[in-house]
This record gives structure tokens, C-alpha cells and sequence, in this order.
């Protein structure tokens, strides 16, 4: 897995450069890049930060106008995360585009993207890339009933108090299952999401009385005319898994990770944005796929090919990641296909006893090969909501029988053989009896001329 | 004896000539076959040889056994292809006991070289097999004039230059070589003849698909000969040996396995044998019966056990107990067929019907001997010339119905001209007859010709017939000597007034003149013309014979000694340009891409891909799954979003194309694209029509003006995706003769190579896009 061989490497590089240092917890990497409007705003997020540096990151606060800051310099990553909190800016580093961004999420990086009702064009243009559709500029998420009240009664309607979705849970720890649980404070633009689409997690998305709107003269009054995007479309804040398992947030509002909101009583803030960023930094719910084997049943060796109809064991050891070390991923729901074109085979794998309990839990199939010759593919496909995608594929060939292993006599076929044997036989009984009942010439032909 | 040179006597001598004779031909055949060699270089040719190659290569490297069970999953990916069980193995172990061989003497010869000069070197021995042939049919100046026109004859050799190492290549020896065994088990009745033919037919079974020609015209031949009531137990014991060994031993080959016990193509020789069986009860029969009853007892059980039989079989296949004919054998009859219901066997060039230039091309004058070797069969007819008759009508349809078929047919023309320019030369060359100082009557001349011809041949069992008939030309050309002696130079009315004279020669109105004509003339006008007329004649055919030599060599340089991997042309300025792009591409692809990788191309370069990229293939010239070609014919032909997501299904890697338009190579894929689209329709109507890639004018536009399907398809675009660039605002097509379309987008493929002459051009699938979102949308980011 791509992901895991880059944290490899920079797990070496890094303990290499950094001895005695906190060991990373993500599996990718810990550098993590921060981009603030300013150096000094860092300030607003600062309990955000230190709970990176607390989990073992390696931050690197940089101002958005430093021209210096690339996320790749010569195709080679410079940062293993990214987290910018500067929407409103036009220019981020050195002119980073949403092309570099792509690059840099194409070589395993992951991205946390803030944007707020100010957002610029090129946190715009980014988001779209993964589709993710923000509200025109100067729109802002309202709710009129679920806000975060203020004492004084003066609350401000666009701090919205969101609960996050329930089915996200490998995202967020279990505390959000429960049905009571503590809301989440929002300030910021609300973006439009693909449901359908199994890329993206829609982590955070308004309540029944939620919509998004331009933000009037007085926001808590609302302007309905212009709502565009209401209740459950409203994505606050949703995730994206690429298909090389890097991942990327996008939230709406940067004030979301802001010190203010993260200490506010009653909110869920700090474990929300904590529970976002572990995921995001690859330090849950990240699957792997240690091992995997296929071999013959009967004698428990992996030839060149097989066989049609061999009896084969396939077997696949997984691991998930999450509290900082490898656990086995339990799971009922394993599928191993043999494919060719169309899957021959496709069965839920069981699990079985592990090499390595501790770490990892392996998944066992007892299979009869198919019937078929050709180049079979063995796949174990396993992508669900939240978790790495696990694509394992082996291609093998499934050759039919050689010309000796055939079954020699066929029970159906014995009144043939019988029937060959008896013409054998007769065949030579009639020549034993032509050359030994020979007449001698001169009486047969006499016979004849009688005639 | 008298006349001893060198101390060997005159049969001595003839023998030995002969040898001389053969071993020259044998010579010429292999030598002319080289010009592919000395032209280019030494390297296997075309499409199907490369299979051969390759698998040839497998069977030497991993043995027998491993060949014989060998599953080749990186053809017809992702199906696999059984190819010990599908192919005809003769070829390879030919070259493999021929390489083994030379190796076990420390002859390190390489095996390529092997398959390249195979094709030579069983030509030489086709012409052996050819004399032996002839010889049998007629006498040993037939077989020696038939094995120097099986030597060079074009129709032969474009299937056996060196290089073109194809299974046609030893089969033709084998066809023939079992044919000659065959016609000398039926002359002597001998079982051991009649097991060494079936013997032989087992190396053609083994060596090439073309055997069904052989199990179905010896049982023709059988059948003729009983209907023509010549059944004799010679005959019998020939066929029954014959059959009964041949049949065993090819169902040992995999790929032909149960076929002669349950499929139409094999079903008229299991007839026959059943026949030959009732008939030989019956002749047993009829030395128990009176003749005159018995004679009427066999034709009605004949008739009724064949009118019986035929209903039996039609009933059986209806039933489908017997399988029907292929669809190869049908567009044999109607050669329309193919073109409606099997397109991907009409698509091939050499499956055309032969246009009547053809003949000429690849056999020069030899065609218009056929029907006079036919003549002299007829006049002749014994057991064997009824074969001859046979094979020589059969072919002849064949070969007019299917270009490639005129490769059977060329040893019959060549063995039946030997025959006829035999008869020329035993005519016009037997100086024996010229009168000496005291012969004075014309009358004389037949007997003179008869002692002659007994002595020439004392073994030939020549009937009266032909003695009379040599006779007979012969005085015929007397008077046609004389009377025109400016009508020499046009080859072709010598051979009517041959056949002319031959037919009418009873006539004695022909003859006459000579008679009185002679009478007042004196010896040495007299030896005049009886020399003169030999001397014309001869002349003319000798000029003939030199013009077949030259046309076959000229044929053979030029038009059948290119490899086509390797094209040649000529520069402006006459220099010789080499134009190696399929090379090149196969070469980038052997090197750049991982060993897995599966490239998708028109079936016609599969064998290629896999021979020398050393690539997975889908499709290749085994055609044998209709459906996979045409899901490839559906990606060609087919919008780049779908034919994106068929390739991802498929796991392709590289798409090939091969285009022309920069050097004018017409036979790229924008011109195989009408069949590749036709197959697909075959198999998927609703998706492909074949209407939609004709524009509104009904033409077959690549340019701007081309129907929308032909602008969106995955074909057009691979092919002329920024070939506008590179021949700037003028471009032109010089293929199609068009101008080029001005935009060109590609968005699942990106191009990976295009070699120096745009010829071959390759593109990568790109890889999903890691946002899960379509390439087209992405390419707009």
C-alpha cells in the first residue's frame, strides 16, 4: 500500500533526523504545514495546534503570503499534512494552486481546507475539485433555532449548533453516536455535496431548520428570499478519501477550530475537530492489509497456476490503526472475488485464528476454484465508509487439466470397452478358426467344380 | 550394352541425370526463396508465423511435454488460450527435431534461423515429392518437369519464402508427398503404401488445418472409382488401410480430437469406408451370383445405400448429433455468406474470392496447361488420372473462390502441365521418327514412334492410346508447319493447335495432306520437315519455359519477399528506405512497460505483440472467440467513455493503432475500421451500427465532415489525435485522400509513443482519476 511505504520512509527519515523526539502517530508522516492569514493568528487557533503538537506532530505554522512555503519541491513532498486556516486569502505560499494541491493529494498528502463567507476563489476552484460546491461569496449557514445561545439573548443566528451525522463512525469517536449528543458550533458558508458519492463524507450537515443565505442586514431575521440550500443539503463540513486513501476536510468555517469555540461549554468542538484531524492525518481508522495468501488445500503450496476446480485456501490478514498502534479489523463482511471478467466466485471470507492476534486478524475462505480456465483475478475489494480503501488483486492463472490427469476409464464408457475387447477377441478367434479349419486345397476346389 | 559412359550404363546414366536434374531443382527452389533474406534480413514475416515462432521457441526451451499442456494466459487475455490443444503442432516439432538435431552434432544454430529457412528447405523437398508424383502419373519427364515448376511456381512460393514460417510451408509437401503415396498404394493395392499414406496423412493432420482436403478428396476419389465401376481390391485394401490408420492416428491430435467421428467434414470419408466395405462384400458376392443379376443388384444397392446415407446424415445433423459445417466451409460454396454472417472471415484479405489475374500472377503459363494435362488424363484414363481429374476440378473451384486456396491448387497445375509438356516434349523431341535415306512412306512413321516410345520406357505401362495420339499430333504438326511457319511467336496458339490437332487428330482429313505432299519430295525436304516444324514448336515452348522462369523469380522478388514487419520504399531520389516502425513500437513496448502489461490492438497484430513486445494480448489471428474480437471492434469503434470503461474491465494497459496517413500505408486500422465496426455489430447491434460512421453523403469521411460516431469513436481519435500538428495547417490524409479533422481530444488515453514515421502509435489508459471524478471533467480543471 502506497501510503504505508511513504510513511516508511518518512518514518525513517524522521527518526533518523529526530532522535528522541515524540514517535509520529500518524501512519503518514508528521509534518504538518498550518497556514494562517498571519503568523500571529496562529493565536486564535492555538489549542487546535497543541493538540497536534501534543499527538506527536511536527507543525509548521506559516503566514499565507510566505512565498517560501511549497507543499512539493521536485516532486517530493515537503509535508505530510496540510491544515489551512487563512480562507479568505487569494494567494497561499508560493502561489500554490489547486493544481499543486492535487499533486500534493495525489502523492499520499492530506489536506484540512477551511473556508468561511469570505472564501476566496481558490478555496473555491479547490473545493470543486473534489466536489464540493461552496455558496456564493457573501452567504452564510443560519438557523434560527439550533444556535449557540448567548446569555444576553443577543446570539448570533449564524453560529450554528450542528450535530454531526451518526453514520460517520469510524470518523468520530463514540461519544457523537449517542443520541443526545453535544452539538457542534459552525460559523461559516455551507457548501453543496453529492450524496451518492462514496468518496465523500458528509460529516457535518445542517438540521431540519438550517439554511444558507445571504447574509442580510440583520442575519438573525434571515432573508428568505434567497435561501439556496436548506436542511440536510447544507454540508458544513465533509470528508473526502481519495482513491490513493489520502483524505482531506473540508469545513466551512475556519472558526470551527478557533479557540473560541473549541472551549466553549456545552460544544463538542475540541472533540469534533480532534476526531476530524486524527482521521484526516491518518491516525484512525486507517486499514491495512498485512498479508495474504492462496494456496492448495491439499498440500498447502502456491503452484505456479492452478487447476480448473483446484480446492484453494485464501487467506488475508487486516489491520486497522487507531489509539496510536495496529489492532485486528474485525469484520464479518470480507468478500474475496475470483474474477474474469465477470466474478466466477464471490464469498464472505470468515475469520480465523491469526498469526498475530495482537496486531492483526486474518480471514479465511475454503474455495473451489471454477470450473473454467483463464487469467482469474483475485480480489478482495473492501471499501467502507470511513475506513482506507483495501484493494487487493492477484492475478492467477487457472490452466485446465493437463493431458495425464484426466480420469483414464469413464464407467459410462464400459460397454464400449467391453465392446472392443469382444471384437478383438472374435477378430482373432475367426482368424484362429480360418487358419487352423483349412481344408486341404485339392478337396475344396474339387468341391467346387462340383458345384 | 553398348552406348557405357564412364562405365554406367544408359538406365544408369538417365537415373543419374535425374538426380543431377532434381538435385538442381531442389537448389533453384531454395535459392529463389531467399530474396527475403538477402533483401531484409533474417526475421520471421507477417502475422501468423510470428505465433509459430514464438511457440516453437516455447517448445524447444521447455520440452515437449510442457508444449503439449502448455495454457497461454497472456493470449486472449482475460480468457487464456489452451495452445497445446488449439494449434497444429507439426511445424514446431519439425523445427524442434530439426534444431535438437543439429545441436546433438554441435551445429549451434539458432532456432530463429531454423524456422526461417524451414520453409526452403521442405520446398526443395516438395519438388522431390512432386517428381515421385508425376512420375507416378505419367513417367519420370512428367515428374522431373513438375518438380521444376512446383520449384518456383509464384502460387507456392508466397507461402514459403524464407521467413514465412507458416504451416502451408511443410503442408504443401505433405499434401503432395501423401497424394503420391496414396495413387501408388491404389496402383499396387500394397497395404504397407496404403499405412505409409496414412502415415504421411498423420504429419498433415498434425502440421496444418488444410487436411480436410485430403480425407475428402481421397474418399472422393474412392467413390468416383466405385461409381465409375472400377472397384478392384487393390483399391480395397489401399482405402481400408488408409483410412482405418489415418483416422486413429489423427484424433491423437488435441486439436482435431473427436472431430472425424461427428463433424460434416469428415463424415464423406467415413462413408466411403462403409461403402468400400459393401462393395467388396458385394464383388465377394458376385462370385456366388450370376453377372448379369449381380450387375443390377449392385448399382440399385449403391444407389439406394448412398440416397440411404445422405438422408441418414442430413437427419443426424439436423438432429445435431453430427456438427454442421463450419461457416469456412460454407463461404466455400457461397462466397457471399461470409459477409453477412461471419464478417471477421470475410474481413481477411486472403479470404476473398480470387480475381481472375490471380491465376496468371502465380502461375503464368502453367494455367492454361491445366486443361491440357486434364485432356491427356482423359485420353488416359486410368485409376490414378481419375485422382489427377479430381484434385485438379476441386482445386480449381477452391482456388477461385478463395484467394489463399490457390496455394492447393498449385501442385495438381504443376503435375498436370508436366504431364502436358511431357507429351510436347516426348512428341516434338523424338527425333526417331525423321525419315532416314530410305524410308520413303509416311505410314511408317506410327510404328517408328511406337518402337520408340516402348524403348524409352520399357517400364511405363502405356496403353495403345497414347502411342496412336502422339502419332497423330505429331503428323498434325507437320502440315502446321508447313503451312504457317510465321505463326511461331504466339505462345498461346501453340498450345490450341496442339490441343486442336489432338482432338481432331482422328480425323483423317488432318493427316491426309502430308501424304501426297511428301510423296514427290525429296529425302533431305523431307528430313526438313520433319525437323522443322520440332524445331519451331520447341523453340517456342523453350521461349516460354524461359519467360515462366523469369515471371516466377520477378513474382518472387518483388512481390512475395517482403516480410511486412519490415517495409521498404523508395526515396525521391531512388535510395532504398527501410521503414521499420512496427519494430520500433513493439521494441518501445518490450522495453517500457511493465511485463504485465496488456495491450489492446486489432487482432491482425496480436501474434506480433505477443512475439515480439512480449506483451499480454486480447485478441490475436487465432480468431477463435468472435465475442472477444468484437468487445475489441466495440472499444475501437465505440465513444472514449464507453471504450474507457470496457478497456478498465478488461485491464488493459496500452491501446495500439497503426496508421498510415503519414506514409500512405493503406493497410492501417482507419481502414480495417469498416470490419472492425461490422464485427462488433455482429455481437452487439445495439450499441455499433455500421450506418452511423457513413457521414450524410453515405461516404466514408474521416475529416470534419465525418459522422458524429466516426468523429467520437476511439479509432479516429487515437489515430489522428495531433497528427494536425505535425503536418500543420495543410494536412492531408494520404491514405483516404482527405483533409484532416482540425480538433482532436483525448481524454481517458494519453499518448505514450508514436514511432518515427507515425505508423504504430501507442497510448496509455490512464489510470482512474484519485478524485473519482471523470478525465473528461478533470481535463477541464
Amino acid at each position: 500500500m502506497r501510503f504505508w511505504a511513504n510513511a516508511a520512509v518518512a518514518g525513517l527519515a524522521f527518526s533518523g533526523a529526530w532522535l528522541g523526539v515524540v514517535e509520529a502517530k500518524s501512519v503518514s508522516g508528521d509534518r504538518v504545514l498550518v497556514l494562517v492569514p498571519k503568523v500571529e493568528a496562529a493565536k486564535l487557533y492555538s489549542q487546535f495546534l497543541d493538540s497536534l503538537t501534543s499527538r506527536g506532530f511536527d507543525v509548521s505554522v506559516r503566514a499565507a503570503t510566505n512565498t517560501s512555503v511549497a507543499l512539493q519541491v521536485d516532486g517530493i513532498r515537503t509535508y505530510d499534512h496540510a491544515v489551512v486556516l487563512s480562507p479568505e486569502s487569494k494567494r497561499l505560499g508560493a502561489n500554490l494552486s489547486v493544481r499543486d494541491f492535487a499533486s500534493f493529494v495525489d502523492d499520499g498528502g492530506n489536506l484540512i481546507i477551511t473556508a468561511s463567507s469570505d472564501i476566496s476563489e481558490l478555496g473555491r476552484k479547490l473545493a470543486a475539485r473534489f466536489g464540493v460546491e461552496y455558496e456564493k461569496r457573501g452567504t452564510a449557514v443560519i438557523d434560527h433555532v439550533a444556535h449557540l445561545r448567548a446569555i444576553n439573548d443577543t446570539s448570533d443566528h449564524t453560529l450554528v449548533a450542528a450535530i454531526p451525522s451518526r453514520a460517520a463512525t469510524p470518523v468520530l469517536s463514540k461519544q457523537f453516536a449517542r443520541t443526545q449528543s453535544s452539538p457542534v458550533y459552525f460559523k461559516g458558508i455551507a457548501h453543496k455535496y453529492e450524496p451518492s458519492n462514496p468518496m465523500l463524507i458528509p460529516v457535518l450537515t445542517g438540521s431540519r431548520t438550517t439554511y444558507s443565505a445571504a447574509i442580510g442586514s440583520d442575519a438573525n431575521e434571515g432573508a428568505s428570499a434567497s435561501i439556496s440550500l436548506s436542511g440536510k443539503d447544507a454540508g458544513l463540513v465533509s470528508l473526502f478519501q481519495t482513491r490513493n486513501n489520502a483524505r482531506v476536510a473540508f469545513s466551512g468555517s475556519a472558526a470551527l477550530f478557533s479557540d473560541a469555540l473549541l472551549s466553549h461549554e456545552g460544544g463538542a468542538n475540541k472533540q469534533f475537530t480532534t476526531d476530524v484531524s486524527q482521521w484526516v492525518f491518518q491516525e484512525k481508522a486507517v486499514l491495512r492489509e498485512t498479508a495474504h495468501r492462496h494456496y492448495l488445500a491439499s498440500t498447502g503450496e502456491r503452484p505456479e497456476h492452478y487447476r480448473i476446480s483446484n480446492e484453494i485456501v485464501y487467506e488475508i490478514d487486516l489491520s486497522v490503526y487507531h489509539d496510536d498502534a495496529w489492532h485486528p479489523y474485525n469484520a464479518n463482511d470480507v468478500q474475496f472475488e475470483a474474477i474474469m471478467l465477470d466474478p466466477y466466485i464471490r464469498t464472505t471470507l470468515n475469520s480465523s485464528d491469526s498469526v498475530n492476534p495482537k496486531t492483526t486478524a486474518t480471514y479465511h475462505g475454503d474455495i473451489k476454484l471454477p470450473d473454467r480456465y483463464g487469467t482469474f483475478t483475485f480480489r478482495v475489494n473492501y471499501k467502507r465508509t470511513g475506513y482506507s480503501n483495501v484493494d487487493v488483486k492477484d492475478t492467477v492463472g487457472i490452466w485446465p487439466l493437463r493431458h495425464d490427469e484426466y480420469p483414464r476409464f469413464l464407467s459410462a464408457a464400459y460397454p464400449y470397452y467391453i465392446g472392443s475387447l469382444v471384437m478383438a477377441l472374435g477378430f482373432l478367434a475367426l482368424c484362429a478358426v480360418w487358419m487352423w479349419s483349412a481344408e486341404p486345397k485339392t478337396k475344396r476346389t474339387a468341391k467346387q467344380k462340383s458345384n | 550394352m553398348v552406348n557405357k559412359v564412364l562405365g554406367l550404363t544408359a538406365a544408369d546414366q538417365a537415373s543419374l541425370l535425374r538426380i543431377a536434374i532434381l538435385g538442381l531443382i531442389s537448389l533453384v527452389a531454395i535459392g529463389s526463396r531467399l530474396y527475403s533474406v538477402i533483401r531484409f534480413e533474417s526475421v520471421i514475416h507477417e502475422f501468423d508465423p510470428w505465433f509459430n515462432y514464438r511457440t516453437t521457441r516455447y517448445l524447444v526451451n521447455n520440452g515437449f511435454d510442457k508444449f503439449w499442456n502448455w495454457f497461454d494466459e497472456t493470449a486472449w487475455y482475460p480468457l487464456g488460450r489452451v495452445v497445446g490443444g488449439t494449434l497444429y503442432p507439426g511445424i514446431m516439432v519439425t523445427s524442434a527435431t530439426i534444431y535438437n538435431a543439429l545441436h546433438l552434432i554441435n551445429i549451434p544454430v539458432d532456432i530463429r534461423n531454423v524456422c526461417v529457412f524451414l520453409a526452403p528447405a521442405f520446398s526443395a523437398l516438395t519438388a522431390i515429392a512432386t517428381y515421385h508424383l508425376g512420375k507416378e502419373v505419367k513417367n519420370a519427364t512428367a515428374g522431373l518437369l513438375a518438380a521444376a515448376f512446383i520449384g518456383v511456381a509464384p502460387g507456392y512460393i508466397s507461402r514459403s519464402v524464407a521467413g514465412s514460417y507458416d504451416n502451408e510451408g511443410i503442408a504443401i509437401f505433405l499434401l503432395v508427398f501423401t497424394f503420391f503415396l496414396w495413387l501408388r498404394s491404389v496402383r499396387l493395392g500394397s497395404a504397407l503404401y496404403g499405412a505409409l499414406t496414412a502415415i504421411s496423412y498423420f504429419y498433415m493432420v498434425s502440421a496444418w488445418g488444410g487436411y480436410v482436403f485430403i480425407i475428402n478428396l481421397i474418399p472422393l476419389h474412392v467413390f468416383a472409382l466405385l461409381a465409375m465401376g472400377r472397384f478392384s481390391n487393390r483399391l480395397y485394401v489401399a482405402y481400408s488401410t488408409f483410412y482405418v490408420i489415418g483416422t486413429l492416428a489423427s484424433m491423437q491430435i488435441p486439436f482435431v480430437g473427436f472431430q472425424p467421428t461427428f463433424t460434416s467434414e469428415h463424415m464423406a470419408a467415413l462413408g466411403t469406408f462403409g461403402l468400400i466395405q459393401l462393395v467388396a462384400f458385394a464383388s465377394f458376392a458376385r462370385t456366388l451370383v450370376p453377372e448379369n443379376h449381380f450387375r443390377i443388384l449392385l448399382r440399385g444397392a449403391v444407389v439406394s445405400l448412398f440416397v440411404v446415407g445422405l438422408g441418414g446424415l442430413v437427419l443426424l445433423t439436423m438432429s445435431g448429433v453430427i456438427a454442421p459445417w463450419t461457416g469456412r466451409f460454407y463461404s466455400l460454396w457461397d462466397t457471399g455468406y461470409a459477409k453477412i454472417h461471419i464478417p471477421i472471415i470475410a474481413s481477411v484479405s486472403e479470404h476473398q474470392p480470387t480475381a481472375w489475374p490471380n491465376f496468371f500472377f502465380d502461375l503464368n503459363m502453367l494455367i492454361w496447361l491445366l486443361p491440357a494435362g486434364i485432356y491427356f488424363s482423359f485420353r488416359e484414363l486410368n485409376d490414378n488420372h481419375v485422382f489427377l481429374i479430381l484434385y485438379s476440378i476441386f482445386a480449381a473451384y477452391f482456388a477461385s473462390v478463395m484467394v489463399r486456396l490457390i496455394l492447393t491448387l498449385t501442385p495438381i497445375v504443376c503435375v498436370l502441365a508436366g504431364v502436358a509438356m511431357a507429351h510436347v516434349f516426348e512428341t516434338y523431341l523424338n527425333f526417331r521418327d525423321v525419315p532416314s535415306a530410305t524410308q520413303t512412306k509416311a505410314k511408317a512413321v506410327p510404328a517408328v514412334v511406337a518402337s520408340t516410345d516402348e524403348a524409352q520406357r520399357p517400364t511405363d505401362s502405356a496403353s495403345g492410346d497414347i502411342l496412336v495420339e502422339d502419332a497423330d499430333s505429331a503428323s498434325g504438326h507437320k502440315k502446321d508447319g508447313k503451312r504457317g511457319k510465321g505463326a511461331k511467336k504466339n505462345a498461346a496458339k501453340a498450345v490450341e493447335s496442339t490441343s486442336d490437332t489432338s482432338a481432331d487428330g482422328a480425323a483423317p482429313s488432318s493427316a491426309q495432306p502430308s501424304t501426297p505432299a511428301s510423296k514427290e519430295l525429296s529425302p533431305a525436304h523431307k528430313r526438313f520437315y520433319a525437323i522443322f516444324p520440332k524445331f519451331v514448336v520447341m523453340t517456342c515452348f523453350m521461349f516460354l519455359l524461359c519467360m515462366f522462369q523469369w515471371h516466377c523469380s520477378w513474382i518472387t522478388s518483388t512481390a512475395y519477399s517482403s516480410p511486412s514487419v519490415v517495409l521498404s520504399s523508395r526515396a525521391p531520389d531512388g535510395s532504398h528506405l527501410i521503414i521499420d516502425d512496427f519494430r520500433e513500437a513493439y521494441y518501445w513496448l518490450r522495453k517500457n512497460t511493465k511485463p504485465e502489461a496488456k495491450v489492446l490492438s486489432w487482432w491482425d497484430y496480436g501474434y506480433q505483440l505477443a512475439g515480439m513486445a512480449d506483451r499480454t494480448t486480447l485478441v490475436d489471428n487465432n480468431t477463435w472467440n468472435n465475442t472477444h474480437i468484437a468487445t475489441v471492434g466495440k472499444i475501437m469503434a465505440s465513444d472514449e467513455d464507453t471504450a474507457y470503461e470496457l478497456a478498465r474491465r478488461h485491464d488493459v494497459d496500452y491501446v495500439l493503432v497503426v496508421f498510415g496517413a503519414m506514409l500512405g500505408y493503406s493497410g492501417d486500422d482507419i481502414n480495417k475500421f469498416l470490419w472492425m465496426v461490422r464485427i462488433a455489430q455482429g455481437v452487439y447491434p445495439d450499441d455499433i451500427k455500421e450506418e452511423e460512421f457513413y457521414n450524410r453523403q453515405g461516404q466514408y469521411a474521416i475529416s470534419d465532415d465525418a459522422s458524429p460516431a466516426m468523429k467520437n469513436s476511439l479509432m479516429h481519435k487515437l489515430s489522428y489525435y495531433r497528427f494536425a500538428d505535425v503536418m500543420g495547417g495543410q494536412g492531408f490524409d494520404r491514405v483516404r485522400k482527405q483533409k484532416l479533422p482540425t480538433s482532436v481530444t483525448l481524454d481517458n488515453f494519453e499518448e505514450a509513443y508514436t514511432t518515427e514515421n507515425w505508423m504504430v502509435r501507442i497510448y496509455k489508459v490512464k489510470d482512474l482519476d484519485n478524485f473519482g471524478r471523470s478525465h473528461h471533467a478533470a481535463s477541464k480543471f
